[in-house]
């Protein structure tokens, strides 16, 4: 066995045995199931409230006005007349209703006065649910022959992407964000565990023991595949474990839409070259963030010195993870398709278009190409840092320095 | 086994020159003893050996070829900064190490329990190294880095931090290391311990090896000696004042007259001369120490 394999295999091993990484492992789990289960949980939970009106006026009228708005809302009851203005008591002595609507006909008009708790929940979706009562009032027609008459088939049908209707995109666009969140946490938990790690073995002394038997860069080169490999089991634990929430990522978007209409998963479901695709992003970028953060930790003498080293690496990673959502929402716009290019912001751009979009062909590879290439320069410019500064003990070194023992 | 020889070896970081121009050679199953003070390149020269920092100029050879990480996995090292990992058990570190030195599975866990039964660590096998005491980390660092059996042991300071019955333990385990053959490089500031164990000696300060070779080599191209006569007498003073090339030495409390003579003067002849001038109850031509040595090469006393 070489001394790489042995250093991985032991790394690897202690990585996964470790507390951190467990809990980690196993919060991340019950987190993704959390948010898979959010909308159903806040469904019981606060969807009558803020869903629950009463109707006032007319028994006729209000009786055809619940049917209409029965799409958006629940009548929780109707009453002929309203005593005085309505307050957050009443409201409360209600059954915890949202809003009162009262609701009256002037001649041909409709009027309609609701008192809300939050106004800004109110008016639009009422207004156009509400409308064919007012083409009746106006028309004369029935409010029946109305609803018939005003049913519109639209049908989109999607262009130069992957997806054929808005609901399968809209749960794409959704499984991407959870992907990139899922993303973002993974690199920043293993590539501070390899600081830690490095650190360890600095501030310890072990490094010297190590590095008298085998050679930085493959104790590096160890250290990093053992950290992807562990991120790896750790993401694909997270995904499964949102996957085994029955489904439920897919109803925190379809659910929340206020269209109701079922969705279609079918077109969403990614060919495997691009999951391997979204794998190759992942490991490229967790590799460019994993040989800076060791890097970084071989320089510093007391563990208490790793969040100085650590804050500047954590602003690409935040700024990758922001500029990913601008790859959900425009995927190919030319800003977008730019980021998705650059170092350290590309896993995260690249792996937000992929989910949402079809590509070009050459972007990826000219994007997989341009940020292996960085990601092994990165490595062999971490590569030195880490064996000089394995060693490097007393006041860590200054900016130029560092830039000096890149020179040598 | 082979052959370690360093040749005009030299090392800086940055503007300081910690090592300027080193060579000695250490023979197949000898055991050399590196001396010098902090921060005389002790360190510096044997991570040089090891391969952990690559020489500015000169050569470090094994066996005629130069140092690659295919035969530093032969070796073993003990650094004078020791460092275990804190969580791990006593019996995973050591056969951790052994690994990493290209002991297989299921030989790294037997090596591994017959250090700890030699080194009576079996106690504290499964124990995490952080609860150990000091003293027994020490034995558990040892044995990573001899489980191996390497063909060469670089020991930095190994005896500093150890109490004299653990020092007395290391002594008996590197003795029985010498039996098997291995080759040994040593640093301690403990002479007697080094004087007990090695066979040749390089004394280095600023830089450079001031001194080298055996101890009677060492001894025989050292300038003068000592005499000492008793008892003190004015008759025995003269006979030694008019000894040409004689110092006095401070007398001290001691019944006794120190003269440092001239390591080529006829002592013979002196001890004649003598006995006609008087009653001469004791003389001794006392040989120069390894401290004596040490001490007049990095010029710190004669």
């Amino acid at each position: 066995m070489n001394a790489t394999a042995v250093v991985f295999h032991a790394e690897f091993k202690r990585r996964v045995t470790s507390r951190p990484y467990l809990v980690a492992t196993v919060i991340g789990a019950l987190s993704v199931i959390l948010l898979a289960l959010l909308p159903k949980l806040f469904g019981s939970a606060l969807g009558p409230d803020a869903n629950h009106i009463i109707l006032v006026g007319d028994p006729r009228l209000t009786s055809v006005a619940a049917k209409l708005l029965a799409k958006d809302f629940t009548v929780a009851a109707r009453r002929t007349a309203l005593v005085g203005t309505p307050d957050s008591a009443y409201l409360e002595a209600h059954g915890r209703v949202a809003a009162v609507a009262v609701l009256g006909r002037d001649g041909e008009r409709l009027r309609v006065l609701i008192y809300a708790r939050d106004p800004s929940a109110f008016g639009g979706a009422f207004g156009r649910d509400l409308a064919p009562l007012q083409i009746a009032f106006s028309t004369g027609m029935s409010v029946a022959d109305i609803q018939r008459h005003a049913v519109v088939a639209v049908e989109v049908r999607g262009v130069g992407g992957r997806f054929s209707n808005a609901s399968a995109a809209n749960t794409a666009k959704g499984i991407a964000y959870l992907f990139i969140i899922l993303l973002y946490v993974a690199i920043l938990l293993n590539a501070q565990a390899i600081m830690a790690s490095v650190a360890e073995e600095k501030t310890s002394r072990i490094a010297e023991l190590l590095v008298a038997t085998i050679d930085p860069a493959q104790l590096l080169t160890a250290k990093v595949l053992a950290s992807a490999a562990t991120g790896v089991i750790q993401l694909a634990v997270w995904i499964a474990a949102g996957g085994a929430a029955g489904g439920a990522i897919v109803g925190i978007f379809g659910e929340s839409s206020s269209s109701g209409v079922p969705l279609d998963l079918g077109p969403i479901a990614l060919p495997p070259g691009e999951i391997l695709t979204l794998v190759a992003f992942f490991l490229v970028g967790f590799v460019q963030y994993a040989v800076l953060y060791a890097a970084a930790a071989s320089l510093i003498n007391r563990t208490e010195d790793l969040g100085a080293v650590a804050g500047p690496l954590v602003a690409p990673v935040v700024l990758g993870f922001a500029l990913a959502q601008f790859g959900v929402l425009a995927p190919n716009s030319a800003a977008v398709a730019i980021f998705s290019q650059i170092p350290l912001l590309a896993p995260f751009v690249m792996f937000a278009r992929i989910a949402v979009a079809s590509v070009p062909a050459w972007q990826i590879v000219l994007s997989l190409v341009v940020n292996l290439t960085v990601a092994v320069a990165l490595a062999w410019l971490s590569g030195k840092i880490y064996r000089v500064g394995l060693l490097l003990y007393g006041r860590p070194p200054s900016f130029a320095q560092v830039m000096k023992i890149l020179r040598t | 086994m082979g052959t370690l020889i360093l040749s005009n070896v030299a090392r800086s970081f940055g503007d300081v020159v910690a090592v300027r121009d080193v060579s000695f050679t250490v023979p197949a199953g000898t055991t050399f003893g590196l001396l010098g003070p902090n921060g005389a390149g002790k360190t510096t020269t044997m991570r040089m050996i090891l391969g952990i920092l690559v020489p500015d100029g000169g050569t470090v050879t094994w066996d005629g070829a130069p140092v690659d990480y295919e035969i530093r996995r032969r070796f073993g090292y003990l650094p004078e900064e020791r460092g275990l990992y804190g969580k791990l058990r006593v019996r995973e570190q050591i056969a951790y190490f052994g690994r990493l030195h290209g002991i297989i599975p299921p030989d790294d866990a037997k090596r591994a329990a017959a250090w700890i039964e030699r080194l009576g660590l079996g106690a504290y096998a499964d124990r995490p190294c952080a609860e150990l005491s000091k003293g027994n980390q020490q034995k558990v660092q040892i044995a990573c880095a001899a489980l191996h059996g390497p063909e060469l042991l670089v020991l930095d300071e190994p005896f500093s931090g150890l109490d004299p019955v653990n020092a007395e333990t290391l002594l008996e385990l590197l003795r029985g290391l010498q039996r098997g053959g291995a080759t040994l490089i040593l640093s301690s500031h403990q002479m007697w311990q080094l004087e007990d164990l090695c066979e040749s000696f390089g004394v280095i300060a600023g830089g450079t090896v001031r001194a080298g070779g055996t101890l009677p080599e060492l001894r025989a191209s050292w300038p003068t000696r000592i005499v000492e006569v008793e008892p003190v007498s004015d008759a025995l003073r003269d006979v030694l004042d008019a000894t040409p090339g004689a110092k006095r030495l401070p007398q001290g409390d001691r019944p006794t007259l120190a003269y440092e003579v001239p390591s080529d003067a006829d002592t013979a002849g002196l001890l004649r001369r003598l006995v006609a001038a008087g009653d001469v109850t004791r003389f001794e031509r006392v040989e120069p120490s390894l401290r004596d040595i040490y001490l007049r090469a990095i010029g710190a006393a004669a």
